[in-house]
């Protein structure tokens, strides 16, 4: 695979090519540190864009498009890492070897479009569409604990710290939805075309028409420099542990447990940190599957995750809520395990393996390709072979340690109080 | 070993039946460094009612006993646990049982002999003790729990209810937290001696292995085994009409949802063709470049909206799934969208380059190139290898003359509103 990097004033645009696939992708992402009082309208302009646009007046008109663009699928997702807040315009067309000449080019130039030609008159969206999407954002909100495992993990993370950027609702504020208006929302368009930080991912058999191409269409103005780090500062451990609960008209209770993780050196961050955590949690054979699920029956689903961006490891799981005294005094357990070594060289061998199978796999599909590259950007990754010769070298005493950085603070219990059948 | 190109997709599979009856299905990728196997049997949640082999008297094992055995599967009389295995060399596995099928998969990029020996091996080597199958009740029953939880989730089984009368597709897939209860270790031993037998079953192997190998492993692990021959399950006879006109539930939702079942018998033997034009017919009728999407999204009605085509026997049912400020008005545009009479050329031709450019993509991915094997196996009883010529010959006036033969007025409503608190 060759990665051709290029700077193009206004954004970066970043090729791989290679002819693993049939498809091109292409990603642009935006990002902007994130404040909470731009989440809601920062929404609701990702959806207009895609509502309609100043060639294709209607929905139907854009879903005409991308179907006669050979099933080009097009999608946009808003997210935050860290202290920016991302917004990706993703889209996925078939190469012109399998449909026709130009396909590509005319693919490009609709992404461009929707991008660059808002459905825009005298400095306003359009009224009736900002109606549809603001019903939309408003219903999305106030349907939020229909998904419990995400619901409670959103009310873990004001639990813990309802201050930073950690507990901000990625969906946006319902208080904040009613100000916005045609003319505002034009504003925070042109703030984020002209000052938002973008990439262009492409990832594909693409020739270097593809970059004359994207060069031609997407003609970004400014230039913007990054002053605030990506990751967040690393959390306080309290002295005593807080706990959260909320009741919720369920079967299942949630439990969603944040740990801050104290000060990494880099290879620990980067090497230790992921090997802890498929020991810990991250697999089917980790201590949490293995001792509260498989021994204890306790539940169904149980796993850690670990964020880097945030200094954070959470651990998730559903249970009957008369099993939660029991259920906290287990992974309570086995964090003190973690710490005393309680684990085998063939755990930390199988947490090895698992990490080089996730390495192959990275390069599989566009998608994770156009991610890793994101990441290891902003997080200064290492590259695929250093990553494979670094891991190897991970000690059981490595683990020790970085686990003993790693202390549980905020309980939180989503308590479903609704009846089993 | 017979080879087979898949029409137009660059791609071509392997098939060999054992003389015991297991089929096997080898589809080698290039340029790709994952595989993927599976080893599944044609057992699911719809048989619960069948004449072991060798007896003449039906016996009836308790709803979720599919499932159940799928969990208990794990299970080995040398304490080893097949995860485990898996795992040391970074290699993922799983299992999932659906409606019509079972089946044991593990995928990753190393070790592929040993998985596919240990696979093989571990399928068919049952341990179920009291002990044991108690022990899984508690898991099994968080699981259903969490599935309960979601509203979307119950809607569906509501509407199931609705539908079938008889058949075990009302049912959930997983039995309920009391129909478990009563599973013993002679069920399951009885469902695996008549189900679980070569005859019954078929190995899939996708991506990036050697095809000899592959087939020496399978031959050298399986050609022993018995074929017994196969339980005659009991086909429960389900009623033409639906069961239950209209429904009303309540939950502790904001968004009020609407599951409209639309119950279609046709008795033509090519399942396929049939399943693709009324497949064809519904994308034309409700898909995202459709007149009704376009009219209700206009009116600002649809927070979200789903449909889906499933197949039972003789029996083709239309779930249509959504959730809107105005299920009424939703109801309404539905049943207007019920009197077409045809299919406008320029939607049919669109669709059919949609779903030749579909194959063409999915056709390149590992998972797709799984998904779309495992279920033709499983429901038209062999690969499909020209489905891309199949939709080319599609003919419009075949598919508007079948609109002809459908009853829109056999529905069943279900909605679900807040509850009152």
């Amino acid at each position: 695979m060759e990665y051709i990097e290029k700077d193009c004033g206004a954004f970066k645009l970043h090729v791989y090519k290679t002819n693993k696939f049939r498809t091109v992708n292409i990603s642009v992402v935006f990002r902007r540190v994130i404040k909470k009082d731009e989440i809601t309208i920062r929404n609701v302009l990702s959806h207009m864009l895609l509502q309609s646009s100043k060639n294709y007046k209607e929905k139907r008109d854009l879903a005409i498009k991308v179907q006669e663009l050979y099933a080009t699928t097009l999608y946009n997702n808003t997210y935050r890492l860290g202290n920016y807040i991302f917004t990706n315009y993703d889209m996925e067309v078939l190469n012109d070897k399998y449909t026709e000449e130009g396909n590509l080019d005319e693919a490009i130039k609709y992404l461009s479009e929707i991008i660059f030609k808002p459905d825009v008159t005298n400095k306003k969206f359009r009224e009736d569409k900002l109606d549809i999407v603001k019903t939309k954002i408003s219903n999305s909100l106030n349907t939020l604990k229909e998904n419990a495992p995400m619901y409670s993990v959103i009310r873990s993370f004001e639990t813990f710290n309802s201050n930073s950027p950690i507990s901000y609702r990625l969906g946006g504020y319902l208080e904040d939805l009613d100000s916005i208006d045609t003319s505002k929302l034009y504003k925070y368009y042109d703030s984020f075309i002209n000052h938002d930080l973008i990439d262009i991912y492409v990832v594909g058999d693409v020739s270097n028409d593809v970059i004359k191409s994207i060069k031609k269409y997407f003609k970004f103005r400014t230039v913007k420099r990054r002053r605030i780090p990506y990751k967040l500062d690393r959390f306080r451990v309290r002295s005593r542990k807080l706990k959260g609960t909320e009741r919720i008209d369920n079967s299942q209770s949630r439990i969603s447990i944040i740990c801050p993780i104290g000060k990494l050196s880099d290879y620990e961050e980067k090497y230790v940190l992921p090997i802890y955590n498929y020991i810990f949690g991250g697999c089917t054979e980790s201590k949490l599957f293995r001792n509260v699920r498989e021994k204890n029956s306790l539940c169904y689903s149980i796993n850690s995750v670990v964020n880097k961006f945030d200094n954070i490891m959470m651990i998730l799981c559903g249970i009957d809520k008369i099993n939660y005294d029991k259920c906290i005094t287990l992974i309570e357990e086995e964090l003190q395990n973690m710490r005393w070594g309680k684990f085998t060289k063939k755990d930390l061998d199988i947490a090895k393996e698992y990490y080089q199978t996730n390495l192959d796999e990275l390069m599989e599909s566009p998608n994770t390709i156009i991610n890793n590259g994101l990441v290891s950007d902003l997080l200064r990754l290492d590259s695929l072979d250093k990553r494979r010769e670094s891991i190897v070298k991970v000690t059981k005493n490595d683990v020790i340690k970085v686990a003993k950085k790693i202390k549980l603070d905020t309980i939180f219990l989503l308590e479903g109080v609704g009846t089993d059948e | 070993m017979n080879k087979t190109e898949f029409v137009g997709l660059d791609l071509a599979y392997y098939k060999e039946v054992l003389d015991n009856g297991l089929e096997i299905y080898l589809v080698p990728m290039e340029n790709k460094k994952n595989y993927y196997i599976s080893y599944a049997t044609r057992f699911g949640s719809d048989i619960t009612n069948f004449i072991p082999v060798g007896k003449d008297e039906e016996v009836i094992v308790p709803d979720g006993i599919a499932h159940f055995l799928e969990h208990k599967m794990f299970e080995q009389e040398s304490g080893e646990d097949p995860f485990t295995f898996f795992s040391a060399s970074g290699t993922d596995s799983n299992a999932m049982t659906d409606f019509d099928s079972t089946q044991y998969i593990c995928s990753g990029t190393k070790n592929f002999k040993e998985n596919l020996e240990y696979l093989l091996k571990f399928v068919n080597s049952p341990y179920y003790t009291n002990e044991n199958v108690n022990k899984e009740k508690g898991i099994i029953a968080e699981e259903l729990k969490m599935y309960n939880d979601i509203p979307d989730y119950r809607l569906e089984m509501r509407l199931r209810e609705c539908v079938y009368k008889s058949s075990p597709r009302r049912v959930d897939i997983g039995g309920s937290v009391t129909s478990i209860q009563d599973i013993t270790k002679e069920d399951l031993y009885l469902c695996y001696e008549n189900f679980y037998n070569p005859g019954n079953m078929f190995v899939l192997v996708v991506g990036n292995f050697d095809v000899d190998e592959a087939l020496t492993v399978i031959k050298d692990n399986t050609e022993l085994i018995d074929n017994n021959g196969r339980a005659k399950a009991v086909d429960v006879k389900e009623n033409k009409k639906v069961n239950i006109l209209e429904d009303t539930i309540e939950s502790d939702i904001n968004v009020e949802k609407i599951g409209i079942g639309l119950k279609i018998f046709n008795d033509d033997k090519d399942k396929l063709m049939t399943s693709m034009y009324l497949n064809m017919l519904f994308t034309c009728m409700f898909g995202s470049t459709s007149l009704f999407r376009d009219r209700v999204d206009k009116l600002n009605l649809l927070q979200s909206f789903e449909y889906d085509l499933e197949n039972y026997n003789n029996i083709y049912t239309l779930y249509i799934m959504c959730s809107s400020t105005d299920i009424n008005e939703i109801l309404k545009e539905v049943r207007k969208e019920f009197k077409i009479k045809k299919v406008k050329e320029e939607d049919f031709n669109r669709i059919k380059k949609v779903w030749i450019a579909n194959e063409v993509k999915a056709y390149d991915d590992v998972y797709d190139v799984v998904d779309r094997s495992f279920r033709d196996i499983i429901r038209y009883g062999d690969m499909v290898s020209d489905r891309v010529d199949k939709i080319r010959n599609m003919s419009l006036k075949k598919l508007n003359s079948m609109i002809k033969t459908i009853d829109f007025n056999n529905t069943s409503i279900v909605m679900m509103k807040r509850k009152e608190k």
